[in-house]
């Protein structure tokens, strides 16, 4: 794409140009527009939902009702709001620029990534208009009730697992950009901590993600097809639900918190005008929340009577993670100590979190302490902790963020007082709503409780003020909306740096171009703080040569992928499954799959530089990886569980060993061939490289061929519905068919490719990313050999 | 013993008309003793670290605002290596503290007690079962325990998860289908103590509550005595009813395996309430609730009964308030 100045578009050509767009900045709007929106939604539900309990024996809603509101209330703040501003949305937006890029690693992925994101939110949220109603299980889903609830459980689940390849996606695509496009000079330790923060949680997702998408594809096989691990009847554990949902649902409140914490960090070292308080403190106390964030999801689980040594190890981890949490709390104080605080409304969130997230904190102690947490668990006491984490903790980063960066996104400025005030109805809003709340879990209050009877001493007063605590809330939330909607109409033009920012996105113009920068960026980067650094060396910008700018092309084909994959989600949520549309829905996204692959991303031949040495398809599809090791270890360590416990018994006929041997050696075969033919590609043999993808390809489909024809014959002698063993074995070997699929088609898209000239020496990135694929797919069969059809 | 009833009977007229005064750390039972104990530990930490933090916070936030016409920068600093790790050391001794004591009251709340007196619990959506297997007694909704002996409760579910919570005793312990949860505490002092259910399990999730019932030993032990004997018949016709319309869910044996279906009626007469804990025991709440129970608890399996004529119902009720082993009156003890 050309840099050229754009001519006033009408509508359409905005929408067109928004939904082909690769740009990150426009994703990134995009992102951070639907994530406060969620957030808006989801408050007004929030809103319901005090009203329905501000009286005792209210009939404002029914339980039915409620139930609904309540789940909708928790899955669109959590899954569209929190986990998204921060991360998917400033980070698409901000990362980029704090490196010095023009893009990200893989702009088209970071689009279908976006569209995902929002099919995931509509499904979720148009299950209300189909006849089984919103999902009403609560946004944990816990089995067996969820099993046994409404079809608006089936779009929920459905939404997670398209949220989930979007969020897979996205994350790889945040660490492979930040591994591979820094600008030259700045190394790891000299990136802004924000940058840290989206790359601590990127990891941290990719690491965990498996536990939410294993819970949520055995719940929906379960209401689908009956196949089952965890009905009791048959010897299943409904507890194991609930170790899949939390591994990965505990650590995705710091992939809720850490992007925050980056945000603030910015904030406060900007207003404060000073660098971060010992900011390698500050990195390793982020990689210290990442590791104990994954070593304690238990916590969640104390009351289901598992044993007490299992829980004295939770409740220590749990307590011990209290320590790197409170020392990013001390350096963000630290930072400000002797600084000469700027109070504008950025930093009133910042020390609005501080005093908010410390109340929250020190109650999150308290709950790791185990004998105090039965009593605690599930109570408004929990409910007050995590809006007090959450609300007054991430979505002040949140906002602290958006005031931060809104003269950056928008090109305007907002009207100052209107932030304070939005800052100041939140703040007692939020103490005047939650304070009375964790009195009432000391009260015994339980959560989730739709209404509630008279006679217990203090809850009718309590729940009162917390209404008008949340209407106060609410009142903020229009002065937001209203400061917003005033500013993009309004506003004051904002310069380049309104606020003497340090970091490189205050570089380029507000709102930045579509190249980002115009100037040749220095290699020298002596501190995180490169303006600062440049500012005070007195270093000169040189104009960059437009001639070197390489911007990718606009494409549809991310949209239209993203578009009939929702499509074959909602077919399967609405319909029984299999139906006839969900298969033509697939056939439709892979046709969006194939012209996407035939389609170049850069009108030019671009060689891309980068940092790593390793291609950006390549360091996208290495994280991505680590996602699907992820998903299989999860769902085997459940297997194996099953197993040892003696609950999963392999049925007398069993598949044969034979056959999984012919398959082993086609799949092992495969691996030879695409690893030579992608050696005859680096040496130039073109001819040799085709031939050797194609039998790799035919190998594939061999062993695919023999596996479908084992199912079919398996399936008549053992049902998944009667036996655990038949059910593990369908669901992990059957999720291993599908990556061979998948797989299966990456190298057939690299094959197109070659077939129309597109693989050259230097771009191959679908080819590279396809075979590892395939090697992982292999990997992995092995391992199914051994505890499936050998053991 | 009469007295003792009597005067808890008296304690109970002052408060008769006051609401139930629940609380996590109310020293009901052993566990909560042990809840005690750790509060008051956790709280002192709690208001050192918030009052220094805080402080700290006020402190940066009066001290170094910028003042109008204060330009120039502040000192640069970018860390203090001593200063990190000491506020590293301090909340980890600090943990270190709280964890032990955790570790400590863990072990104790979650070890078997000798010679506890059983109980099996069970959750259905939306009410509660309790059998006494070594008392041959059942019971629904309400739980009588004595005070000073230790139980264990053996905690399951026939449907969906369910929560066992009576915040004035104990912490809570999950209802899991095809499990089997322990929770054994020894309840301390007599008086009726509101139970949850706290995890959610459907639409009157809110709407499936409980009492338990603390009673002084000897007044559990002639209660126990006295509830073996087959329950009186208060009216024939009530009966009459009760056989054509009720019978084939509900049981009113108060030792039979229970119908399945509903609860165990053979103590309707002692309940301090109905339907799972939601309204108070009166004729007239009885009346309502069988007319249409969906109104009071949706998604209630009890179907409606607006078919009975005026005195059918009427007699219904007299015999259902008539199962009752006589001379209790659980509504004067003391609320928690």
């Amino acid at each position: 794409m050309a840099i050229t100045a754009k001519p006033k578009a009408g509508v359409w050509a905005v929408l067109w140009d928004l939904l082909t767009t690769v740009d990150h900045k426009k994703i990134g709007l995009m992102y951070t527009a639907t994530a406060f929106f969620a957030f808006a939604l989801a408050g007004v539900f929030s809103l319901l939902i005090r009203a329905q309990l501000a009286v005792p024996n209210n009939t404002f809603l029914t339980g039915e009702q409620y139930n609904q509101i309540l789940t909708l209330h928790g899955a669109t703040m959590l899954f569209f709001f929190i986990i998204q501003a921060g991360l998917t949305g400033f980070g698409n937006f901000v990362v980029p620029l704090m490196l010095g890029a023009r893009d990200v690693a893989l702009p088209r992925i970071n689009a279908f990534s976006y569209w995902a994101f929002l099919g995931a939110i509509i499904l979720a949220l148009m299950s209300y208009f189909f006849p089984g109603g919103a999902p009403s299980v609560g946004w944990t889903f816990y089995y067996p009730f969820s099993a046994q609830s409404g079809s608006g459980v089936d779009f929920y689940l459905a939404a997670i697992l398209l949220l989930g390849f979007s969020s897979l996606l996205g994350n790889a695509n945040f660490v492979a950009t930040i591994y591979n496009l820094r600008a030259q000079g700045m190394s790891l330790w000299k990136m802004p901590m924000y940058v840290w923060s989206v790359f601590a949680a990127s990891v941290l997702n990719l690491f965990s993600l498996a536990g939410l998408t294993a819970a949520t594809l055995l719940v929906l096989l379960d209401r689908k097809i009956g196949l089952t691990w965890f009905n009791p009847a048959i010897g299943g554990d409904p507890v194991l639900f609930q170790q899949f949902f939390w591994f990965y649902s505990h650590p995705t409140v710091y992939v809720m918190l850490l992007p925050y914490l980056g945000i603030l960090a910015e904030v406060a070292s900007t207003f404060a005008r000073k660098p971060l308080f010992g900011y390698k403190q500050m990195v390793w106390a982020q990689m210290g929340i990442v590791v104990l964030g994954t070593m304690v999801w238990a916590h969640h689980m104390f009351t289901v009577g598992e044993s007490t040594l299992f829980q004295i190890a939770f409740a220590f981890f749990t307590a011990l993670i209290a320590v790197p949490t409170g020392v990013k709390l001390f350096n963000l104080i630290g930072t400000l100590w002797g600084g000469k605080l700027q109070m504008k409304t950025p930093l009133y969130w910042v020390l609005g979190f501080i005093f908010n997230f410390l109340l929250g904190g020190i109650t999150g102690v308290m709950l790791s302490m185990t004998p105090l947490d039965y009593q605690f668990h599930d109570s408004y006491f929990v409910v007050a902790h995590f809006h007090n984490v959450l609300m007054a903790g991430s979505a002040f980063g949140a906002f602290a963020g958006l005031y931060y960066w809104w003269p950056k996104m928008t090109g305007r400025m907002y009207d100052e007082r209107l932030g304070k005030l939005h800052f100041w109805l939140f703040l007692v809003g939020y103490l005047v709503t939650f304070l009375p709340q964790y009195a009432l879990g000391y009260l015994g209050m339980p959560r989730r409780y739709y209404t509630y009877n008279a006679d217990i001493a203090g809850w009718p007063e309590l729940n009162f003020i917390s209404t008008v605590g949340a209407f106060i809330l609410g009142l903020g939330g229009l002065v937001w909306v209203y400061n917003m909607l005033k500013s993009l109409r309004s506003g004051p033009k904002a310069p380049e740096n309104p606020w003497g920012g340090y970091t490189l996105e205050w570089l380029t113009a507000s709102p930045p171009k579509a190249h980002n920068f115009d100037v040749k960026l220095p290699t020298e980067f002596p501190s995180e703080r490169p303006l600062y650094d440049w500012a005070k060396k007195g270093v000169k910008l040189e104009p960059e040569d437009p001639s070197h700018i390489h911007l990718p092309n606009s494409s549809f084909w991310p949209f239209y992928s993203a578009a009939t994959l929702f499509a074959f989600f909602v077919a399967v949520a609405a319909l029984p499954v299999p139906n006839v549309w969900m298969w033509v829905f697939l056939a439709l996204f892979a046709y969006g799959l194939v012209r996407w692959a035939l389609e170049d991303e850069y009108s030019h031949p671009v060689e891309h530089h980068t940092l790593s040495g390793k291609s950006n398809a390549w360091m996208g599809m290495a994280w991505f990886i680590v996602s699907e090791v992820g998903l299989f270890a999860i769902l085997i360590a459940g297997y194996l569980y099953l197993r040892l416990s003696g609950a999963a018994v392999p049925p007398e006929e069993r598949p044969a060993l034979w056959l999984a041997l012919l398959n082993t050696f086609f799949l092992v075969s495969s691996s030879f061939t695409v690893h030579f033919a992608h050696h005859d590609l680096r040496r130039g043999r073109f001819n040799p490289f085709r031939f050797g993808l194609l039998i790799t390809i035919i190998l594939g489909v061999l062993f695919f061929l023999v596996q479908s024809w084992e199912f079919y014959q398996f399936h008549s002698h053992s049902s998944w519905q009667e036996n655990l063993w038949t059910a593990a074995f369908f669901t992990i070997v059957g999720l291993h068919g599908l990556h061979v699929v998948i797989g299966g088609f990456g190298l057939v898209l690299a094959y197109l490719q070659a077939l129309r000239g597109k693989i050259t020496l230097h771009h191959h990135g679908t080819l590279e990313a396809a075979s590892m694929y395939w090697h992982l797919v292999d990997a992995v069969w092995l391992v199914i050999v051994t505890i499936f059809y050998i053991w | 013993m009469r007295k003792g009833i009597a005067a808890l009977s008296l304690l109970g007229l002052g408060l008769a008309q006051e609401a139930h005064r629940v609380a996590i750390t109310h020293p009901g039972g052993s566990y909560n003793q042990e809840v005690a104990f750790l509060w008051p530990w956790v709280y002192f930490f709690s208001v050192v670290i918030f009052a220094v933090v805080a402080g700290a916070l006020a402190y940066v936030t009066w001290k170094f605002r910028a003042r109008p016409g204060d330009e120039g920068e502040p000192p640069q600093i970018h860390g203090n290596d001593r200063l990190e790790v000491v506020w590293t050391l301090i909340p980890l001794a600090i943990v270190f503290v709280l964890f032990g004591l955790t570790a400590k009251a863990l072990i104790q709340v979650n070890r078997p007690i000798p010679g506890a007196l059983k109980v099996e619990v069970t959750g259905y959506q939306f009410w509660w079962d309790f059998h006494y297997p070594s008392l041959g007694l059942r019971n629904s909704n309400e739980l009588i325990l004595p005070a000073g002996v230790p139980v264990e409760l053996e905690i399951t579910s026939k449907d969906v998860i369910h929560s066992f919570w009576v915040p004035g005793l104990a912490g809570k312990r999950d209802a899991i289908p095809g499990q089997t949860t322990r929770l054994s505490f020894e309840p301390k002092e007599p008086g009726l103590y509101y139970g949850f259910c706290a995890e959610l399990c459907g639409a009157s999730h809110a709407r499936m509550l409980f009492r338990v019932v603390v009673l002084p030993k000897e007044e559990f032990d002639r209660f126990v005595e006295q509830a073996k004997a087959a329950p009186p018949v208060a009216d024939e016709r009530g009966q009459q009813v009760f056989q054509q319309n009720c019978a084939a869910c509900h049981g009113v044996a108060r030792s039979m395996p229970p119908a399945v279906i509903g609860p165990d009626l053979g103590l309707m007469g002692n309940r301090t309430s109905l339907a799972a804990g939601i309204v108070e025991n009166t004729p007239e709440n009885l009346k309502a609730w069988i007319k249409d129970p969906l109104a009071m608890k949706p998604g209630s399996k009890m179907p409606g009964f607006p078919q009975l004529s005026e005195e059918d119902l009427e007699a219904l009720v007299r015999y259902l308030e008539g199962l009752k082993v006589e001379g209790f009156d659980f509504k004067a003890l003391p609320k928690f």
